[in-house]
């Protein structure tokens, strides 16, 4: 058994490479090789540059010592020099947002100035390679935005990343290029658009239950999601109809059953959501297959990747939740500046309109 | 690249996410760095000769890590415990009054005139700074698993560590020594400079063992088990609570291999005494120690490759 395999591939000097696939298809063992957390059985790795490894956000923590101590422990151990922690202290404590805890032992901290703290120090690393693993799974929506931020950033100062993330939409957002992993190989290698599309047919490929996991015990499942563009071939696209398939499977009957599809902005802010109708308490289904379509007349998102999750309730309870099941991938189409397209029609009236109230 | 809308990317981050303290953070990235990148080539491990010089340089490069690991060491031991720093000096005054009711009360050793409770501390500050730190190195490095398994930095500094701070406990100790010294009224000569030597070679020889050690422990947990055992009747066969002079003679070439042996009765000799050290004694155990610290070094790093995966 190999962790991974034959597996050959380059990245240049300021490329942002994303790595996705299945858990367990070797994208940690990867990184884990590539920082020296463990080596290679055979082969050979070569590295231009000074690399820092973000594997777990504060996981060098010593509980009994201060925020400001940790600082020092944390930077030392993600390879900085104690005049470079000293010079970047401030700037440190300042972006955590920390501020009087600071010498305050760390056992003492919510989870979250935890991860404030940790993300803050690995910010402020200037390595001339990136490697980052799942750091986004951490932590609340702001903290995510401001991971992408800064990785950003970095990408513009021209750094070179290495992403790992279960997160496809970031990796839409944050790569110039991505990999698919499976069974520790390398199976497609390209433009992140492309490599995204790959993965998805390949989970929906894979599973007899095409979304993710099912729990045989629960009354109803989500059995599929589609998302099609029916007045066009160029997939989804801003301020075209969409329609969304959502399949489903009953063991019995269930009374009072809303659908949810809830829509994600890459930072994990929730950004739109289909719902059935809850006013007359909802649908009533019998037991067997079934699908709910929604029809979306005008999609009033903006082009991007969104992350989708799945629900069912019956009678206000959560039976069935998917999470990150699927992603939406809507192109530009009708011009669109800021946050949505707003649907509209517009006419010019000439001359002095007395009835309407002026500006000033 | 295919489509990729700047405009996309932007309008996908809210405005209300995007944080104002992220200012400071990019004045901290230089753009447009000119020094000269370093090549680093990973390759499977292998025990060589190779590894020891490759790791050093790398060691060298985390030298601060070692540092602020030892110092805080030191803070997290005694923090929240209310006699503090007390219990660095405890240790060998407590062992000494026991040894000294036993070995003067219940039966008598040869001391050469030297007040019995000088002569043990003498021997047990030594002792207790190579047996505390190879105790704590072979417990420290499997202590937090996440340090392997989730970062990178030379694995050495963690045994290193306790090492260094074995050491601070053991300078606390030499002042109680020169304390009861004092008290005594036996004045140290400058040969008293040769304990210089003598604890770089025991300091060389605690790392080799600690090094050794910590490693095996990481694969098999009966060293961490065997190990205050190992630890107990090795202190007996060295001169600390009896002196070098009981050993009859036809052993004690076979006694002096044990390079911790040769030291003690050296620190004793020169510290109490004020006599020169054993010179053959004293380079034989330079000559041991080095030799198993560069095996002991050599094997650690190439076991370190695999401690993320097997701890």
């Amino acid at each position: 058994m190999w962790a991974l395999s034959d597996i050959s591939f380059q990245v240049e000097q300021g490329e942002a490479l994303g790595i996705v696939g299945h858990n367990g298809a070797g994208k940690t063992t990867i990184l884990r090789i590539l920082s020296g957390i463990t080596t290679p059985t055979r082969g050979e790795i070569t590295v231009r540059g000074r690399l820092a490894a973000l594997v777990e956000v504060g996981s060098g923590f010593h509980p009994e010592l201060t925020g400001r101590e940790n600082i020092d422990l944390n930077g030392a151990m993600l390879g900085m020099r104690s005049s470079e922690i000293r010079r970047k202290l401030d700037s440190i404590v300042e972006f955590s947002g920390v501020g009087q805890y600071i010498d305050v032992p760390v056992k003492r901290y919510s989870s979250g100035m935890y991860v404030r703290l940790g993300f803050s120090i690995a910010a402020h690393l200037d390595p001339d390679i990136l490697l980052l693993d799942e750091v986004l799974a951490v932590g609340d929506a702001a903290f995510q935005a401001k991971c992408l931020d800064r990785i950003a950033e970095l990408r513009r100062a021209g750094r070179t990343i290495v992403f790992i993330s279960h997160d496809l939409a970031a990796v839409y957002r944050l790569c110039d290029r991505a990999l698919l992993l499976d069974h520790g190989r390398v199976v497609a290698d390209g433009p992140p658009r492309q490599i995204i599309d790959e993965y998805q047919q390949m989970t929906f490929s894979n599973d007899a239950g095409p979304v993710g996991l099912a729990e045989p015990e629960s009354l109803a499942q989500c059995t599929s999601i589609s998302f099609s563009a029916p007045d066009s071939t160029d997939g989804i696209r801003t301020g075209h109809p969409m329609v969304a398939r959502l399949g489903y499977r009953t063991r019995q009957t269930i009374p009072a059953v809303v659908f949810r599809i809830s829509f994600y902005w890459p930072s994990g802010y929730l950004c739109a959501q289909l719902t059935t109708d809850s006013s007359q308490g909802g649908l009533k289904l019998g037991s067997g297959e079934g699908r709910v379509e929604f029809h979306c007349p005008v999609l009033p998102v903006v082009p991007g990747l969104y992350r989708v999750d799945l629900s069912i309730e019956s009678n206000g309870q959560e039976i069935e939740a998917r999470q990150r099941c699927a992603t939406l991938n809507v192109g530009p189409g009708k011009f669109v500046a800021g946050d949505f397209y707003i649907e509209n029609s517009w006419k010019l009236v000439e001359g002095a309109s007395p009835e309407e109230k002026s500006f000033h | 690249m295919t489509e990729r809308p700047e405009a996309a990317a932007s309008s996908i981050a809210r405005p209300g996410e995007t944080l104002a303290s992220s200012a400071a953070v990019r004045q901290s990235v230089t753009t447009g760095r000119s020094q000269v990148r370093p090549v680093k080539v990973i390759r499977p491990p292998a025990f060589s000769v190779g590894t020891i010089f490759s790791g050093l340089q790398t060691l060298a490069r985390y030298s601060d890590l070692l540092w602020i690991l030892s110092r805080f060491r030191l803070k997290v031991r005694y923090k929240q415990s209310a006699l503090g720093w007390t219990w660095a000096a405890l240790q060998p005054l407590a062992l000494m009054t026991i040894y000294t009711i036993v070995f003067t009360r219940v039966t008598t050793v040869a001391t050469g005139g030297i007040p019995y409770p000088l002569f043990v501390l003498c021997a047990l500050l030594p002792w207790i700074f190579f047996s505390s730190s190879i105790l704590n190195a072979v417990h420290g490095l499997v202590l937090y698993p996440n340090l392997l398994t989730k970062m990178y930095f030379p694995r050495e500094i963690i045994p290193l560590s306790y090492l260094a701070a074995g050491f601070a406990d053991f300078l606390i100790g030499c002042a109680i020594l020169a304390g009861f010294m004092a008290h005594y009224r036996v004045l140290p000569t400058w040969n008293v400079l040769y304990v210089i030597p003598i604890v770089m070679v025991l300091a060389g020889f605690a790392a080799a063992i600690a090094l050794l050690f910590s490693a095996i422990h990481v694969r098999f947990r009966d060293i961490g088990l065997a190990i205050p055992l190992l630890l107990q009747v090795w202190m007996f066969t060295i001169p600390v609570v009896y002196s070098l002079q009981s050993v009859p003679v036809r052993f004690r070439k076979l006694y002096l291999l044990d390079p911790i042996a040769g030291l003690i009765e050296n620190f004793r000799t020169v510290l109490l005494r004020g006599g020169r050290p054993d010179a053959t004694s004293l380079a034989l155990s330079a000559a041991i120690a080095f030799a198993c610290l560069a095996i002991a070094y050599a094997y650690f790093k190439s076991s370190e490759a695999t401690m993320a995966d097997i701890i």
